[in-house]
């Protein structure tokens, strides 16, 4: 054994993964890092499908996956080059223009819409017979010669089914009325009453002229990678291109919480795969120390040995992680098969590349976790071959950095944002730390219960007598299940508040263009049908003019989102306080104090891209006048309250004379009650109800989306859980042989040997499930309260449940695997020295 | 010594056959003990490089081969043997923790044949002590709780006493809260004496008990082994290859060729 030769060390790597292999030893590792792989692998791919899915589902919701602006009519070398990406694209014009019925006085000033044939590439236009009638999806566009008007247009026009309106040039006859089309729901004040018709019948209105202000929008559709490219082209001066992550802010946070969820459930998995790996390989490295002692009697180096176990461990590391990425491909191909109905979509394939993060995720966890429990086999003195047993080993210094490096790198790694891994991380290592210590109080309170039946005498005794190892087992098993609950937590009880923040009375109408002199009369209205405190906003558009002092324009910011935003008019409102969907960031409140002062609060969108702090002043103009104001306090607001929220906002006293004020609230009204919609339309012909339930509808199914992800996770998570428990069973198997040889030579029968084994499972599982429930729970308010951001109280139930699923879970799987063991034939106990 | 009268005993001797024929099927002659007929023990070798070679070829080979013993209460008894002579699979068998190919053993007037794992263990619970070469004491377990357990098992409520006392007499009474692994080899023995007679048995297997120890703590070890045996009238099988302690027993015999001879 001079063996200092790579070649040497490898055949020493094989034939001792080989022998590992069949006495068990190396097949605990090798399942955690397959369950590794495919968590990596499933949450990766399955992941990224839904977020396409789910970016699709948005796309719905502007009609297309882009969406070219322009204010004169596209050059067809634009459209051209788009169809050259294999994207399909469908023409739409808007403008504005006076609309009146054949028959009858009135005129209103509306957006016509002209579409083309395709129209809309993503989501579906709902049209009714009448206003407010029952829903149905557009088989198409209007033909030509016909008109689709939404229900403020034909209430205004007081019409009937059929009727004919004059629109420049041209008659069209009115065979529906709009309910939803994508695209509405976006900036909401924009929205005057509508009136869709075939692009085919423009030339006949005569409406478009040279001059004339029209928007050009050419809505594209197809793959994101050929959207992603279309991105790239370059664009007339005038021109732009936004995409739905360019609006839709509450669509955007539900995806980021969807992907926080994903992403827990993914660490846990990982965590608990980690802790496995570091028990499984501190067992084969216990059991390693009497062969390296020998071999290097025999002459073999520290480095030849650390060469094979390190050579050893990549290639276990290879082979089951390529097992697992394997395992998890398909798992989440058959997920995906799964659920693709229940999405409403098909799932666009699976890309590859979390494989070989997969692989990279392996070999981490191997360095961080199996190798320095290995390194220090690898030191075992030779002189250990006079030494009878096994000594226990401590994990040295540069051992236990390596770990906590790769536990931080993980963490890191897999929850994408340092604060979430900071929280899952303190989580795990205070529920360690908890775990240990009450897990020692109940041992110790474990004492006076060894009452009874000798089987439950001595299974408690067991614990009792080895407290140590006892406490070990009930961290270990009670980390395992803590992330279980976790999982089964946030599936359930976050997925649920998550949810809640969606209440069943959650705003689904919006009512915009209120006039002040209307405010009045419309509280008496919703009075008299039973609305009380109706959630009235005051709105002011207004332009940025100057940032401490200095004249901006679009051109002073290079992030093109920042310019496309500072084009915009922003919406400011006034109001002495905000409501619980405002969480103050910086600064203070303003409260009463703030009357009349020109002070200004912003939300967080606005701080980030426009770099603001506190005492910055900003100048906007407002109705063709400017006024400054200093920015007090920043906040963050929740965009999915579906309540009016503003990015800027003033105290009362500041904006009410600046001319231009309009008003607009929103509220909950059930569906059987949408009748009150026309009435109020005929009272109030100015205002506009915008129907939020398509859009919150989306909202949901998105929710209903990550879960589907979360059941898979769950599944990954349930086995990296089992598994640990597993790696922790297994530490014992030799012992308990011994034992069981041992408790029949002295006359024990199996019945006794094995109910002491479930008693001491059983006692095991229910120490170790309570106080997992505990700390899950204490766990999933921190994440609740902090990450979140939502509420969250306590759940006895949960606390129950998890010592009762700990409890069987525990006696069962200790069961199955040691009941071989129970099987110990007692002359085993003369053979042993 | 009483050598010469106790080879006229040896297995296969005409008085115990007509004993035997006499009483029941399971029912020994009284102050039996031990009483072990034509016992063949064979195991199935395989030989060969690896245990995976495709080489590897099967061979039986007999340990036990036509044995025959009769020990009776009280009586103690040695069996010497070269290694490899069977020694320890003879003991396992006289224990019940393995059941012989061919061939009866009686364990207090019990036959174990008849008996599955499981009957064989309550036979052996409370009964039966056991003193090993390698201590065999349970890591997690103090020296009072290793001493407690025959005693526990055999479901005698004042377990804790009578192992207290029994630390005491054999001179470990000062460690009883120590675990194994704080007590020395010759500590360790005394305690797994203490655990052999704690829950007084009323027959004694010793196998090798001074095997690991020096010769002074061996001497020393088997002095208490004998002084306990003679207080509480022990029936004692001891094997050994130790001639210096083979004849402190009442009859010593050689295991050869699969068979029990007179020394």
């Amino acid at each position: 054994m001079s063996g200092a030769g790579g070649g040497s060390a490898l055949a020493f790597a094989w034939r001792g993964l080989r022998r590992g292999w069949r006495s068990g030893e190396l097949v605990v590792l090798s399942l955690a890092l397959i369950v590794a792989g495919a968590a990596t692998v499933a949450v990766g791919m399955f992941s990224a499908r839904v977020q396409q899915a789910v970016e699709r589902g948005a796309g719905d919701a502007i009609g297309a996956d882009a969406v070219i602006e322009a204010h004169d009519p596209l050059a067809d070398s634009l459209t051209a080059g788009i169809h050259a990406l294999g994207l399909r694209t469908v023409a739409v014009v808007e403008f504005a223009s006076v609309v009146a019925p054949v028959a009858g006085e009135q005129v209103q000033l509306s957006s016509i819409k002209a579409v083309a044939p395709g129209f809309p590439l993503r989501g579906t236009v709902k049209i009714a017979d009448q206003p407010y009638g029952q829903p149905r999806v557009a088989g198409g566009v209007p033909a030509p010669g016909e008109t689709w008007i939404d229900a403020h247009l034909w209430t205004a026009l007081n019409l009937a089914p059929g009727a004919l309106l004059q629109l420049g040039g041209t008659t069209l006859k009115v065979t529906a009325a709009i309910v939803d089309e994508p695209g509405r729901g976006g900036a909401f004040a924009e929205m005057a009453p509508e009136l869709m018709m075939n692009a085919a019948d423009l030339p006949a209105s005569q409406l478009l002229t040279a001059g004339s202000r029209a928007q050009y929008l050419l809505e594209v559709g197809g793959e994101p990678a050929a959207i992603a490219a279309a991105q790239r082209l370059p664009l007339p001066t005038g021109t732009r291109m936004r995409t739905p992550q360019d609006s839709r802010p509450e669509i955007q946070q539900s995806l980021k919480r969807a992907h926080q969820f994903l992403d827990i459930a993914a660490l846990a998995t990982l965590l608990l795969a980690a802790s496995a790996v570091a028990l499984s390989a501190r067992l084969h490295s216990l059991r390693m120390r009497n062969e390296v002692a020998v071999l290097k009697c025999l002459g073999a180096s520290r480095g030849f040995v650390l060469r094979g176990l390190v050579l050893q461990q990549l290639l276990l590391g290879l082979a089951a992680g390529g097992a697992g990425a394997g395992a998890g491909a398909l798992g989440q191909a058959v997920l995906g098969h799964l659920v693709a109905p229940l999405l409403n979509t098909a799932l666009p394939p699976a890309p590859w590349t979390p494989v070989p993060l997969a692989l990279g995720l392996v070999v981490l966890l191997l360095a961080g976790f199996a190798l320095p429990a290995l390194a220090e086999a690898a030191s075992t003195p030779p002189v250990q071959v006079f030494q009878r047993g096994v000594r226990g080993s401590h994990l040295g210094r540069m051992g236990l950095a390596a770990t906590l490096a790769a536990t931080a790198a993980l963490a890191v790694w897999q929850a994408g944002s340092a604060q979430l891994a900071a929280y899952v991380l303190a989580g795990a290592a205070g529920t360690a730390a908890l775990l240990a210590g009450l897990g020692w109080l109940l041992v110790l309170a474990l004492a006076p219960l060894r009452r009874g039946g000798v089987a439950w005498r001595f299974g408690l005794g067991n614990i009792a007598r080895r407290r140590g190892v006892a406490v070990g087992q009930v961290v270990a098993l009670g980390i395992a299940l803590l992330a279980l609950l976790l999982v089964t937590v946030v599936r359930s009880d976050l997925l649920a508040s998550w949810q809640g923040r969606l209440p069943p009375r959650t705003p689904n109408e919006f009512l915009i263009g209120i006039q002040p002199d209307q405010v009045g009369p419309l509280e008496k209205f919703f009075a008299a049908h039973g609305y009380q405190n109706l959630d009235l906003w005051p709105m002011v558009r207004a332009r940025l003019a100057a940032l401490n002092g200095k004249p901006v324009t679009a051109d002073s910011f290079p992030d093109p989102e920042t310019r496309r935003w500072i084009n915009r008019e922003f919406n400011l409102t006034w109001t002495q306080d905000f409501g619980d969907d405002n969480q103050l960031i910086a600064g203070r409140w303003w409260g009463a104090a703030g009357q009349g002062q020109p002070w200004l609060s912003v939300d967080q969108y606005a701080v980030d891209h426009l770099k603001l702090r506190i005492g910055d002043t900003l100048t906007l103009e407002i109705a063709g006048k400017q006024t400054t104001l200093q920015v007090y306090n920043t906040r963050k607001v929740r965009w999915d309250s579906f309540r009016p929220n503003f990015f800027l906002a003033v105290p009362p006293g500041v904006l009410e004379d600046s001319g231009a004020v309009q008003w607009i609230t929103s509220f909950y009204l059930p569906p059987a009650q949408r009748s009150l919609l026309r009435e109020l339309v005929r009272q109030f012909p100015n205002v506009t109800a915008l129907d939020l339930d398509a859009a919150l509808a989306q909202v949901r199914s998105i929710v209903d989306r990550i879960v589907a992800a979360l059941e898979l996770l769950f599944g990954a998570t349930l086995a990296a859980g089992v598994v640990v428990m597993l790696a922790v069973i297994e530490g014992s198997r030799a012992d308990r042989a011994r034992e069981t040889a041992l408790l029949r030579a002295l006359g024990a029968s199996s019945r006794v040997i094995l109910q002491g084994l479930l008693a001491e499972y059983a006692a095991l599982g229910l120490l170790a499930g309570g106080v997992a429930a505990i700390a899950a729970q204490a766990l999933a308010w921190v994440l609740a309260v902090r990450v979140f951001e939502i509420p969250y109280g306590p759940r006895p139930v949960l606390w129950l449940a998890g010592a009762a699923s700990g409890c069987l879970l525990v006696t069962a799987i200790g069961w199955l695997s040691l009941r071989g063991v129970l099987r110990t034939p007692p002359r085993q106990v003369l053979a042993s020295a | 010594m009483t050598a010469a009268t106790d080879s006229a005993r040896l297995a296969g001797a005409a008085p115990l056959k007509a004993a035997v024929s006499a009483g029941s099927a399971t029912r020994g002659r009284d102050g039996e003990m031990v009483w072990a007929e034509g016992v063949v023990k064979r195991i199935n070798i395989r030989s060969g490089a690896g245990g995976d070679d495709k080489s590897a070829a099967e061979s039986v080979l007999a340990i036990l081969d036509g044995l025959s013993l009769n020990v009776d209460a009280g009586e103690t008894v040695a069996i010497v043997g070269t290694s490899g002579s069977g020694k320890t699979t003879l003991l396992s068998l006289l224990a019940g923790l393995d059941l012989p190919t061919e061939g009866e053993i009686r364990l207090a007037g019990t036959s174990l044949n008849q008996l599955d794992e499981d009957g064989r263990a309550r036979l052996r619970a409370g009964r039966v002590g056991f003193v090993f070469q390698s201590f065999q004491l349970l890591s997690g377990l103090t020296a009072l709780e290793n001493v407690m357990l025959p005693a526990e098992l055999a479901g005698q409520a004042d377990a804790r006493e009578r192992a207290r006392a029994t630390l005491e007499r054999v001179g470990v009474g000062g460690r009883m809260g120590h675990y194994p692994h704080q007590l020395s080899g010759g500590e360790q023995q005394r305690v797994a004496i203490a655990r052999a007679y704690a829950a007084q048995p009323r027959l004694l297997f010793a196998d090798e008990p001074t095997g690991n120890l020096d010769l002074a703590t061996g001497a020393r070890i088997a002095d208490l082994l004998f002084e306990l045996n003679r207080g509480n009238g022990t029936t004692l099988v001891l094997v050994t290859h130790d001639m210096n302690l083979a004849r402190r027993c009442g009859r010593v015999l050689t295991l050869t060729g699969g068979r029990l001879h007179a020394a």
